[in-house]
């Protein structure tokens, strides 16, 4: 199916704050190819992983791939880059971002600059590749497949995802030791890149500035508690753009700031996303569909809200101890920290896995009426597990309606606006008669 | 006997189970199996079995997922692996990352362990997978109440090198023209190595050896083929090659020789020398190896000429994002040497079906060309 020419694939949004990301990202492009022309360092990033603070401190510019490539489903603009990459021999069930992205930096090769009408012109040619392990497999794979087409220095580096049921505590000492080292390789590697040195008091300034980011867009989150939900999945799926890819601009901090400023004064105002706010929705694991973003609002036909997810979570707060004071070593610290969480909290709750117990307390904390999973065909780290989720909820909520949506992030091929329309009734119905049955 | 305990998977394992042993099952190559042995627990590798449709597990695992993990747990949920005293799952892919807790969650063995593996191979990253290796041997003697000297484990590692030792051999013979061992030999023989004690299988190959060293085939100048993949615990992909008229004379599979060309050495220390050889020792690509493709692959060069192979065929199960990045370069690498590469991506679920052949004979009509000129 060829990707259809749509003048919009994106979904209603309730914020003004959710208003002025697009012309964020438009800059955030600009910016870097700017820096390019000016001889800056540019990297290929992938987000969460841990390193974004040391990159500012060295003024290396951040490109993040796997979001260029859902920029690029956004606009329904990814099937070239999708047909490059198979054309290259990848094969269509390779993840949908690091198709579009291997796809791209082939046409690029072969045209032997940006590919034309690239969205938001393009990412930048990067002067270095920075993978890590963290959330899935291609995001460390990719960037060596790019050799094919590049002679670009890459550093690959481990993040550690514990299992669910190891003893956190006795694991900690030689874990952090781990992740210290990793980044201390990353550190070196990006010296010798850049001809700097890290100067270590900007990069726990920026440390600080880091956390209290997190600290406003958390506290703005957990306005979403409030009956009506002040804001929607929807406007969540744009507003986590400054924290995953512009972290360390201070422009980021302000911005948070501000959203909360506005949540709070809506959730005083009892102004939720609709006029009637009937149920309220769980947008489960899963990332979104990217080139029909829309549908999200079909939900909202019903009376229902998105008032939470467990995609693109906020991280957790972490307190900065304040007997360390090596930078690289509370980074470590706070991955840990973050990285652990989960697993610490469904083990308190009698071994629940980490990726339901998200689930389970967003349910209890949000008020849910039903979970909206999404099963996408090429990301197999968001899709494997759903089920299990899907079982824990059942034994922990009997009743509660889970429905799977089915599509892609980026590809259309297995979407059916028609199907995915007549789930959403028969979920709807479930989840009403759930809630009427519940008193 | 390999063919009868490729056939009849886990009979020797629940025979023992029977007796009181303890029986530990584990998913992937990265598991160090020594551990086990050195405590008098049996590994025993959880297969899939190819051909058997899938029954329950579409209530517990995606479609999407990796099929032969899908086939494994559709086993376990239909008690085929009620006899293990416990599973060992290798953080090694996101598939097995996964389905460790689902494991967990719905089958609830007596003893589970997960353990990380880094993708990388920093200096940093053999110290932490050491320490790994130092708590999975706790983890396992706190469970089964047993204990591992140093003198253990050194005789357990002893004992499965000299496995790898006798494999070596066994696949040295293939380098004959023609093989005295058919490709599906040597996979029932592997097979039947992942189910019984590595003592038994020691035994096993020597018998092997000695039989194959007798045999005295007649050359037929049959293509030879290279098979370059992840999980082959099947006969029928290998015997549709052979049966189309090649010879499968070497591997790079996870259940061939990728689990036993490197030893592990005792010379740093027999947890040290655990930790270089399962994450440096084996070339899945769930392990980031810096580099260029030739460098990576080099070792696939050594084998297409040491082996005498004329073809490649490069071997994937569908879902499998660490193969996919791959493929491409390994297909490249391996047609710039001038060896043709048949690249086939596979649902495991299912024995290879009719399409497969015409392109499996198209294939060998091209590496026969080949020779001609």
């Amino acid at each position: 199916m060829t990707q259809e020419v749509r003048e919009k694939t994106s979904s209603r949004k309730s914020t003004e704050s959710a208003g002025k990301i697009r012309a964020i990202v438009k800059r955030m492009y600009q910016e870097a190819q700017q820096a390019k022309e000016e001889k800056r360092k540019v990297a290929y990033c992938m987000v969460m992983c841990n390193y974004e603070e040391i990159l500012a401190a060295l003024d290396i510019v951040q490109v993040y791939t796997e979001n260029y490539a859902g920029l690029c489903a956004v606009k329904r603009q990814a099937e070239p880059y999708m047909e490059k990459a198979r054309a290259e021999g990848y094969s269509d069930l390779l993840c949908g971002y690091t198709q579009v992205g291997i796809g791209f930096d082939a046409l690029r090769r072969e045209l032997g600059g940006v590919p034309p009408d690239a969205p938001d012109g393009g990412m930048p040619e990067p002067d270095m590749l920075l993978g890590c392990s963290m959330g899935c497999d291609p995001r460390w794979k990719w960037y060596q497949a790019l050799g094919r087409y590049k002679d670009t220095p890459i550093y690959n580096m481990d993040v550690l995802m514990p299992p669910s049921d190891a003893d956190m505590d006795a694991i900690k000492e030689h874990s952090v030791r781990y992740m210290a080292e990793e980044l201390r390789g990353l550190i070196a590697f990006l010296e010798e890149q850049t001809g700097k040195k890290m100067d270590y008091d900007r990069l726990m300034a920026i440390i600080r500035q880091v956390e209290e980011t997190r600290w406003w867009w958390r506290e703005a989150y957990e306005l979403r508690k409030a009956i009506p939900c002040p804001m929607s999945t929807q406007d969540h799926f744009v507003l986590f753009v400054p924290h995953h890819m512009l972290l360390t601009d201070p422009m980021t901090l302000d911005f948070y700031k501000g959203l909360y400023q506005e949540l709070k004064e809506r959730v005083d105002n009892k102004i939720g996303v609709i006029d009637e706010e009937k149920y309220r929705l769980l947008w489960g694991v899963g990332l979104p569909p990217w080139h029909s973003m829309y549908i999200l609002d079909y939900y909202l036909d019903y009376g229902a809200v998105f008032a939470a997810e467990t995609a693109y979570m906020v991280p957790d707060p972490f307190e900065i101890p304040p007997d360390v004071t090596d930078p690289v070593e509370i980074i470590a610290l706070r991955a840990f920290a973050r990285n652990t969480s989960l697993q610490r909290q469904g083990q308190e709750a009698g071994g629940v896995p980490p990726l339901a117990q998200a689930h389970l307390e967003r349910i209890r904390d949000y008020s849910i009426d039903g979970v909206v999973m999404h099963i996408t065909r090429s990301c197999r780290a968001s899709t494997m597990g759903q089920i299990l989720v899907r079982n824990v909820i059942r034994d922990h909520y009997p009743g509660l309606p889970v429905m799977f949506m089915e599509s892609d992030i980026i590809d259309l091929q297995t979407y059916s606006e028609a199907e995915t329309k007549n789930r959403i009734d028969t979920f709807m119905e479930m989840v009403d008669a759930n809630k009427r049955s519940a008193g | 006997m390999a063919q009868e305990l490729y056939e009849h998977r886990g009979l020797r394992a629940k025979e023992l189970a029977a007796q009181g042993k303890k029986v530990v099952g584990y998913l992937c190559c990265y598991t160090p199996v020594e551990l086990l042995t050195a405590l008098d627990l049996v590994p025993y590798r959880i297969q899939g079995r190819v051909g058997r449709p899938l029954k329950q597990v579409d209530q517990y695992l995606e479609t999407i997922m990796c099929p032969y993990v899908r086939s494994c747990f559709d086993l376990a949920l239909g008690g085929e692996y009620d006899f293990l005293s416990g599973v060992v799952i290798p953080h090694t892919c996101d598939a097995m990352h996964r389905v460790y807790d689902i494991w967990k969650y719905h089958l609830k063995p007596p003893y589970s362990h997960c353990i990380t593996v880094p993708h990388m191979t920093h200096q940093a990253s053999f110290e932490y997978f050491q320490k790994e290796l130092e708590d999975f041997q706790e983890s396992l003697e706190r469970f089964f109440g047993r204990s591992a000297s140093g003198e253990d484990l050194a005789a357990a590692i002893g004992l499965h090198n000299h496995s790898r030792a006798l494999l070596r051999e066994l696949y040295e013979l293939r380098k004959a023209e023609p093989p005295p061992i058919s490709g599906v030999e040597v996979t029932w023989v592997l097979v039947a190595g992942m189910t019984i004690p590595v003592e038994e299988f020691n035994d096993l190959l020597k018998d092997v050896i000695t039989e194959v060293r007798s045999r005295r085939p007649g050359s037929d100048g049959r293509p030879r083929l290279l098979v370059v993949g992840s999980e082959v615990d099947d006969v029928a992909m290998i015997r549709l090659l052979e049966d189309s008229g090649a010879r499968v004379v070497m591997d790079d599979l996870c259940t061939g020789s990728r689990s036993f060309w490197e030893d592990v050495h005792l010379a740093g220390g027999a947890l040290s020398g655990l930790a270089a050889r399962y994450l440096g020792g084996i070339t899945c690509p769930c392990t980031y190896r810096p580099g260029k493709v030739a460098q990576r692959f080099s070792y696939l060069e050594d084998y297409v000429r040491d082996w005498g192979v004329q073809g490649v065929l490069l071997y994937t199960i569908r879902f499998c994002d660490t193969y996919q990045l791959d493929a491409p370069e390994i297909k490249g690498y391996m047609e710039g040497l001038g060896f043709p590469v048949l690249y086939l991506e596979d649902d495991y679920i299912m024995p290879p079906l009719a399409q497969w052949k015409t392109r499996i004979e198209a294939f060998l009509e091209t590496i026969e060309a080949k020779k001609r000129e």
